[in-house]
């Protein structure tokens, strides 16, 4: 049979043809593919990327000392005007040059350092006390009882109790000799406080420039509290980075840290498996019954960390060693499943040494399982931490924590509420970024959901 | 298809969530409503009650201690006030009226008291001199252990007997029968009668005190009054009801049948809630609940209720407080007005200048008009260069943190945040703040685990001396072990002297040692604010003497 008898002759062998493939993916490139389609995961992944620059990049650019004390702007919220006049320092009142007109009236124009109320007398009253209120007082309402003026004292009162730029109204009741308020005989004003600040104050907060040639009268601007101020008047955007110092780094390093711990003891339990296995998860669950709060208090006595000292390294180490037993179990059941395989099977029969096994076969197919477990890690340690500051077992004052700030805020929630909201925010953010993140990452890393689209 | 059952049970997973937050939701609206129909009962007996004469009030804490031997706090002095009766007691306006004793005489020498043949114990048997007797006793017996029993020493052998090198059977009081009693002063004094309305001068009857063997003041059952009111039921830590006592000499006085604690809590946004919605009398405002106060348009009351506070300093000779430089430069470096005005920011407060408050009386006026004191200098130049020679004299490079013992109230730790910042900022020193429970505090001043302590001192009677012997190195309150012979001998010439003129000399001098030594920084003098319910009459406050008073209250028929 020649060539030539027959129609057709082999084809060019061509390699092309056959190849129906996808371009080939690891599995990391695999796992961010999938990431990347889940917009919720995205959408936690920029917020724990934003928090992390928050904390770390953060305190690098709004420099301020968040332990610094702004006693001119105590409790003030977000965006609240802050221009103020140059003022003299005060002196105290001499009350020597008489004060023209009638009736309840200012002795001097009234600012935040000072308000000089003088008025004369019309009954034979021994005794006036003064009120202030923010609101138009009614018939029995006058607002706070600022204090008692004796008839011998002179008739006069100054008033410096935590002054606000607002409008006032000052009331004055005589009292009569049987210690009765006399409503009917009151006289009310209504005064216009406005923000002031001394030359001196000024340039020690660093307002004005030390040359700068300032005067009596002239208009400066406060330091500027985007997010407010706490009630010893401290930046809460200061406070809100340097707690997240705490807050992430109890959050990240302790899980880090168990988890590793878990992952080894883990796998060595599972690998090993017989005698070992058993006796190594049993003490696991002895670890498990340990009761959290009470080893933290018994750290902190170990460590010798007196009164006024920082909890975060007992707190640390009680949650190394309470927290890895759920770690090591889960890597355990992976292990002992894997080694079951039969490409691990496999592996063994074509000779691969144990290292050869861990490192190829093991330790890659549990990794998902790993990551998760810390994403999963990090919320909740965060969220002890938060809890363990807000009953006052964490930081010690005046380094801020998110915990303890919302500890110290919720005694103002009714009348300053953005003290207490804030660092809630943050903590619910932060907890919810890593839950979802936790959540997509298990999407991603299951390798059995990769056919699943 | 592998995804449509996935997608199908997380679409059923989706719907068993909604339903068990709806059905948790209905669950809350449901609890919500039997809740409130059990407590319809509750909310009738309200804050005031007219037709039974009964009021609810609320206080901050479970009594401590309601044995009158032992009790040192305002909450056990207060419910006391209430159920017991001294010798003589302090009125509303502060004045000295008869109590138990009918009449009474007081010489240099000794007291005579004649008590009232109609004054009873609440089981019906009369008050004899003998239960005073007894129980005065018992404060000084060594085992009773009574931080208070000082306050008996001005009795002869008294502190003797307290140091357990007397039997209590030699302390000089006596009844001479039934209805007499009367008392040899170890020197003379002058102002004994100011004494016996004190807690610790109430009596007790043996034969009770013995019959409880050991339990005496531990449960309402456990405890015998004499005064206007019986406690009828304590539930230890949730609630306390008081009802007027049948067999009180002076019931005519009382109008109100029933006093209720129903609520016990510290927490002051609570406190103002409980008022709020009707259920409690009066409640003291803090700096945060007295804004809301205002807005609720609530008349405001003020009260200068006179408790001296101050910074104490450790002058143990391993502390570095010793060093006077030290304390100079953080007196000085103390700004009184700013702390008051900028920071507790509540009404009735006075910064402090001195130990002894404005309200104590003098010779004639009152005493710091007497022997007037400047206001608190504020010289952070100065408290540098104080600082300086300190640094020096202790051969410091650098001065290692000093710990500020304070109470666990919010007002004292924002207080010590405050105190913290303002010794970082002008001085550069660190401070630890330790915050610890009253009973802790007071057990780490009296072992002496502190640097810098905040402490506050309330009057117990009516006279400078309650103040100016605080510092004696032989007092106990005197925790933070100063000692001055300058000051000793002062205070001998106080508690000795029956000169008044010179007597008041004498607390002029306690008062410029006590700044010139810099054993002490004054912080501020309390006031109170408060709202009561408009019904409410007759309530007192009272700087000396349980606080607040609703023995002599009445409630007005709307």
């Amino acid at each position: 049979m020649s060539a030539a008898e027959l129609d057709f002759s082999p084809a060019e062998r061509s390699t092309e043809a056959a190849r129906i493939v996808r371009p080939s993916l690891s599995y990391w490139q695999d796992a961010w593919r999938r990431l990347r389609q889940n917009p919720r995961t995205m959408t936690s992944l920029v917020i724990v990327i934003g928090l992390l620059a928050f904390t770390l990049a953060g305190p690098w650019i709004w420099r301020v000392d968040p332990a610094n004390q702004d006693l001119d702007q105590l409790s003030i919220p977000p965006g609240a005007p802050r221009s103020a006049f140059i003022v003299e320092p005060y002196r105290a009142w001499t009350r020597s040059a008489p004060v023209p007109g009638a009736g309840l009236r200012l002795a001097e124009e009234a600012s935040t350092q000072r308000v000089r109320l003088v008025w004369d007398t019309r009954e034979d009253s021994p005794a006036f006390e003064v009120f202030r209120d923010n609101y138009p007082p009614t018939a029995t309402a006058l607002g706070i009882p600022l204090g008692e003026v004796l008839l011998s004292d002179g008739l006069a009162f100054e008033d410096r109790l935590a002054l606000e730029p607002t409008t006032y109204y000052y009331s004055i009741v005589p009292v009569d000799a049987d210690n009765h308020l006399l409503m009917n005989a009151r006289e009310t004003i209504k005064v216009d406080v406005k923000r002031v600040i001394t030359l001196e104050g000024a340039r020690q907060r660093g307002l004005i420039a030390e040359d700068a040639r300032m005067q009596v009268g002239d208009q400066v601007r406060l330091a500027l509290h985007p997010l407010g101020t706490d009630y010893l008047g401290r930046d809460m955007l200061a406070r809100l980075m340097h707690g997240a110092r705490v807050s992430l780094f109890i959050g990240i390093v302790a899980p880090l840290l168990y988890v590793l711990l878990g992952v080894a003891y883990g796998s060595i339990a599972g690998f090993v498996g017989g005698a070992t296995d058993q006796l190594l998860m049993r003490f696991a669950d002895f670890v498990v019954a340990l009761p959290f709060l009470l080893f933290m208090i018994l750290f902190k006595v170990l460590f010798g960390i007196g009164p006024g000292e920082s909890g975060i390294v007992p707190m640390l180490v009680a949650l190394v060693i309470l927290g890895w037993p759920a770690t090591a179990r889960l890597v355990r059941g992976q292990i002992l499943q894997i080694r079951e395989e039969s490409y691990v099977s496999a592996a063994r029969l074509m000779g691969s040494p144990t290292g050869y096994l861990i490192a190829r076969h093991m330790i890659p197919n549990t990794l998902g399982v790993i990551l998760v477990t810390l994403t999963f890690a990090i919320p909740s340690a965060i969220f002890t931490e938060a809890f363990l500051s807000f009953i006052g077992m964490g930081v010690a004052p005046p380094t801020p924590s998110w915990g303890s700030m919302s500890n110290e805020g919720i005694k103002t929630m009714l009348v300053s509420p953005h003290e207490l909201i804030l660092p809630a925010i943050f903590i619910s953010v932060t907890v919810l970024a890593f839950n979802l993140l936790g959540d997509g990452l298990r999407d991603a890393l299951d390798a059995r959901m990769r056919s699943v689209e | 298809m592998a995804d449509r059952p996935f997608w199908q049970s997380m679409r059923a997973l989706a719907l068993l969530a909604a339903a068990a937050l709806g059905g948790l939701l209905l669950l809350m609206l449901i609890i919500a409503y039997f809740a409130d129909l059990t407590i319809v009962d509750d909310a009738s007996r309200g804050a005031v009650d007219f037709e039974n004469r009964s009021i609810s009030i609320v206080i901050e804490q479970e009594p401590p201690q309601m044995d009158s031997t032992r009790a040192t706090d305002a909450v056990s002095g207060m419910l006391l006030g209430h159920l017991m009766e001294g010798l003589l007691r302090y009125d509303g306006e502060g004045n000295l009226q008869p109590g138990v004793a009918e009449s009474w005489t007081v010489t240099p020498e000794g007291a005579v008291f004649k008590l009232r043949e109609n004054a009873r114990w609440s089981d019906g048997k009369p008050v004899t001199a003998h239960d005073f007797v007894f129980s005065w006793r018992k404060v000084l017996e060594p085992e009773t252990a009574s931080q208070y029993s000082f306050i008996l020493y001005p009795i002869k052998n008294a502190e003797a007997i307290n140091l357990g090198a007397m039997p209590s059977e030699m302390l000089a009081v006596t009844a001479e029968d039934d209805l007499t009693l009367s008392v040899a002063f170890e020197q003379p004094l002058a102002f004994f009668d100011r004494l016996v309305a004190f807690t610790s001068y109430y009596p007790i009857r043996e034969d009770f005190y013995l019959s409880r063997d050991g339990r005496y003041g531990a449960d309402a059952e456990d405890l015998l009054f004499n005064g206007a009111f019986v406690m009828t039921k304590w539930v230890h830590g949730a609630e306390i009801t008081m009802q007027k006592n049948p067999y009180y000499w002076n019931k005519d006085s009382i109008w109100l049948e029933r006093i209720e604690v129903p609520f016990i809590t510290p927490d002051s946004n609570t406190q103002l809630n409980l008022f709020k919605d009707g259920k409690v009398a009066m409640v003291q405002l803090s700096p945060d609940t007295l804004k809301n106060a205002l807005q609720n348009r609530w008349p405001i009351r003020r009260f200068a209720e006179g408790t001296v506070f101050f910074i104490e300093f450790n002058h143990r000779p391993e502390r570095l407080t010793r060093n006077l430089n030290l304390r100079k430069a953080l007196y000085y470096a103390t700004d009184t007005a700013e702390l008051v005005y900028r920071v507790i920011k509540l009404p009735g407060f006075l910064p402090g200048a001195s130990l002894f408050p404005t309200w104590i009386k003098g010779e004639h006026d009152f005493l710091r008009r007497e022997y007037p004191v400047g206001a608190h200098p504020v010289n952070v130049e100065l408290a540098r260069e104080h600082l300086e020679k300190a640094r020096r004299e202790l051969g410091l490079d650098e001065f290692p943190p000093l710990v500020l013992l304070v109470g666990d109230t919010p007002t004292s730790l924002k207080q010590a945040e405050y105190f913290q910042n303002t010794f970082k900022r002008h001085l550069g020193l660190d401070i630890r703040i330790d915050a610890q429970i009253f009973k802790q505090r007071l057990e780490k001043m009296t072992l002496g685990q502190f640097d810098l302590v905040a402490a506050g001192w309330a009057p117990d009677f009516d006279d400078p001396l309650t103040y100016g012997d605080l510092f004696a190195s032989w007092n106990k309150n005197n925790r933070g072990f100063f000692r001055s012979e300058a000051l000793d001998a002062q205070v001998r010439i106080a508690q000795g002297s029956l000169d008044q003129a010179m007597r008041m000399r004498a607390f002029g001098e306690i008062q410029r040692i006590l700044l010139d030594e810099v054993a002490i920084i004054p912080n501020y003098e309390r006031g109170r604010v408060f709202v009561a319910d408009p019904r409410l009459e007759g309530l007192i406050r009272r700087t000396i003497g349980p606080d607040p008073d609703y023995s002599r209250a009445r409630i007005r028929e709307r």
